[in-house]
């Protein structure tokens, strides 16, 4: 199976063969793994010697050595179904509560255009405040949740149009 | 309770339903549900606490630097009960409590305070007033106020209705309390506070300062001591404001004064902690002292055991706080159940922990999860030992603040110790991210590959922002 793998600003091509083989770029790499629990492996690679976890899947987060980095797996079907997506639907946000708490405060109205980082409610979580700002310059097309309604994470709160 | 059971004290934890399985728990002798997750009916039920202190035949309680640790109503309860209330007694802590009276006391002392408000407002007239009065930007408190919630930043008259709604708003959320309290901002100012002591018995020392100014929402993510801005003739002027505002007030047990540090070393009161605080641990590894047994000491009646000469520091502490909050989407508070840990250990490294496998991270309470001190004979040192610390640290399953301290603890500005209450703002998101080499990216890639063909494990492309990651799991759903 062929994988494009995104972490720490880069892209490698790897490809894993029926006979144990490991490419990367289309190279043979020495590699071989030895799990020390779930999502959690010794990994020596060409003679070095590495440390590797998988800390979350949503966003996913790979551990290398104490290095943390965001990472992206696409195989080759996802990676031509990514593309179709892109050009179908790369204009809409969603903004869903990162988790539960109490929605304070709701500060536009449908059909206002926001700016980006411009704050669309209050999230009360943790005893603190915190504002769920626009990611870019949008129209709202939809408000989900009335203010001082419990959400739980994930909830969705409102929808934005890209303006531009 | 490590403390405790050093010295031999049996001690007696409380839980909420989220606590059952907490750390505090299991350290304590004797253990008691006292309610639910929600803090109300729970770690803030004064007359519960007692009740059980009480059944249990407890002879003191400690709050710990939490929920009631600075309330005058609850140490007053405690010792109306006939109990030991191991920090400042109650009219220290009403006194020093609301934020004007405890600004008036310094004046009096003789100590700077910020141009602003000496009496609590709760009208937003009064408010504007007092602005205009003292300029822009200013900076707006809830006077009843700590730990930086509800306050706000107001740089211009349009600014000031919104900052009040959110002031007001968090204060009467958090502190039960509307009224606030207007000051000058300070900008470019680092944020310096002053361990200090006193036994009741006339003696009051100051142990030592750490600079906290790595901040993000007005909380502290990164304490260290010494403060790398710090002269020993600062030392002494904050050292000698902090004994002179204890005195004033009568003060007893441990307890922090707060400073900004302008630029020009210039300084001002900002408030007392009347409670041991968060980062205590970096005075400890400097001074060799410990504080909580200090704090028992004091609460039944002993002296101080030192004088100030007596008092030594050596070397250099830092403390970086693992929290539950995504710092790559503006240090939103995270949830999750720890699925993998690892902590760090080896020279000069002391964890303070509540993270256990398969530990829930309870959104009730504050994201605080873990507290990683380092020492070293100096701040390279130590700085070195932070980096090395980091480094051995894996906490899978919950999204942390490990990533930012990574990358402040080798970024240039901090290193230098060239940093102010601006800093985070400043240098995070980082311009650059973690940098893997050919071999770390091939092992990641390995790993990242093995995960995904395990069993259950479901791996989908990543998200480029969380934006980009809720619409997507909207598209799922």
């Amino acid at each position: 199976m062929r994988y494009a793998v995104d972490l720490a600003g880069r892209r490698l091509m790897v490809e894993t063969g029926t006979d144990g083989r490991f490419l990367v770029d289309d190279e043979v790499v020495t590699i071989a793994a030895r799990p020390l629990g779930k999502d959690h492996w010794s990994i020596a690679c060409q003679g070095r010697s590495h440390e590797v976890a998988i800390l979350g899947r949503d966003p996913l987060r790979v551990w290398v050595d104490g290095v943390e980095v965001r990472a992206a797996v696409t195989d080759e079907r996802a990676l031509a179904a990514a593309g179709r997506d892109a050009s179908a639907s790369g204009s809409q946000h969603e903004i869903r509560a990162p988790m539960p708490g109490l929605l304070k405060a709701v500060h536009v109205a449908v059909g206002d255009t926001v700016e980006r980082g411009d704050a669309i409610a209050t999230l009360e979580a943790m005893k603190m405040e915190n504002e769920l700002r626009s990611p870019e310059r949008a129209r709202v097309a939809k408000l989900a949740v009335a203010a001082g309604t419990k959400v739980e994470g994930g909830a969705l709160l409102a929808v934005l149009v890209s303006a531009d | 309770m490590r403390t405790c059971r050093e010295l031999g004290i049996a001690t007696v934890a409380v839980y909420s339903d989220a606590d059952r399985g907490a750390l505090h728990v299991r350290g304590a002798d004797e253990a008691y549900a006292i309610g639910p997750a929600a803090p109300s009916q729970s770690y803030l039920d004064a007359e519960r606490l007692i009740a059980v202190a009480k059944r249990t035949g407890c002879d003191a309680v400690h709050p710990g630097y939490g929920f009631l640790a600075e309330s005058a109503d609850f140490a007053q309860a405690v010792s109306d009960a006939g109990l030991t209330f191991v920090g400042p007694p109650a009219a220290v802590q009403r006194a020093l409590g609301e934020k004007t009276s405890a600004r008036r006391l310094a004046a009096a002392a003789g100590v700077p305070v910020a141009e602003g408000t000496m009496e609590p407002l709760t009208d937003e007239a009064a408010i504007r007033a007092v602005a205009e009065r003292i300029g822009y930007p200013v900076m707006l408190k809830p006077a009843a106020g700590g730990g930086g919630k509800g306050m706000r930043i107001v740089r211009s008259d349009g600014e000031l209705a919104g900052a009040y709604r959110g002031a007001t708003g968090e204060g009467r959320t958090a502190f039960g309390s509307t009224e606030l309290l207007v000051e000058r901002l300070i900008e470019r100012a680092r944020h310096v506070e002053m361990q200090l002591f006193a036994d009741g018995h006339g003696r009051v020392v100051w142990l030592g300062e750490r600079d906290c100014s790595v901040q993000r929402r007005h909380q502290k993510l990164i304490e260290e001591t010494p403060g790398p801005s710090v002269d020993e003739r600062l030392r002494g002027l904050l050292g000698d404001a902090a004994v002179r505002i204890a005195r004033a007030s009568n003060y007893r047990n441990a307890g922090t004064a707060e400073f900004l540090v302008g630029p020009d070393g210039s300084f001002v009161f900002l408030e007392m902690n009347t409670r041991l605080q968060v980062e205590h641990p970096v005075t400890e590894l400097v001074t060799g002292l410990d504080l909580v047994a200090l704090q028992f000491s004091v609460a039944a009646g002993e002296p101080l055991p030192f004088e100030q000469e007596d008092v030594t520091r050596r070397g250099a502490a830092i403390e970086l706080r693992v929290t539950a909050e995504d710092p790559h989407a503006g240090f939103l508070p995270t949830g999750g159940t720890v699925s993998l840990l690892r902590e760090p250990s080896g020279p000069g490294v002391r964890v303070d922990s509540s993270l256990y496998p398969g530990m829930a991270v309870p959104t009730e309470y504050d994201p605080l999860l873990a507290k990683i001190a380092v020492w070293g004979p100096d701040r390279d040192a130590a700085l070195r030992r932070a980096r090395r610390a980091v480094r051995e640290t894996l906490i899978g399953g919950v999204t942390t603040t490990l990533p930012f301290h990574a990358h402040v603890l080798s970024e240039e500005e901090f290193s230098a110790g060239r940093y102010d209450t601006g800093y985070v703002e400043g240098h995070w998101p980082a311009a650059i991210g973690a940098e893997l080499d050919g071999s770390a990216a091939a092992a990641a890639a390995y790993g990242l590959v093995l995960g995904r063909t395990s069993g259950t494990t479901r791996v989908r492309p990543a998200p480029d922002s969380a934006w980009a990651r809720a619409a997507r799991e909207g598209a799922l759903r």
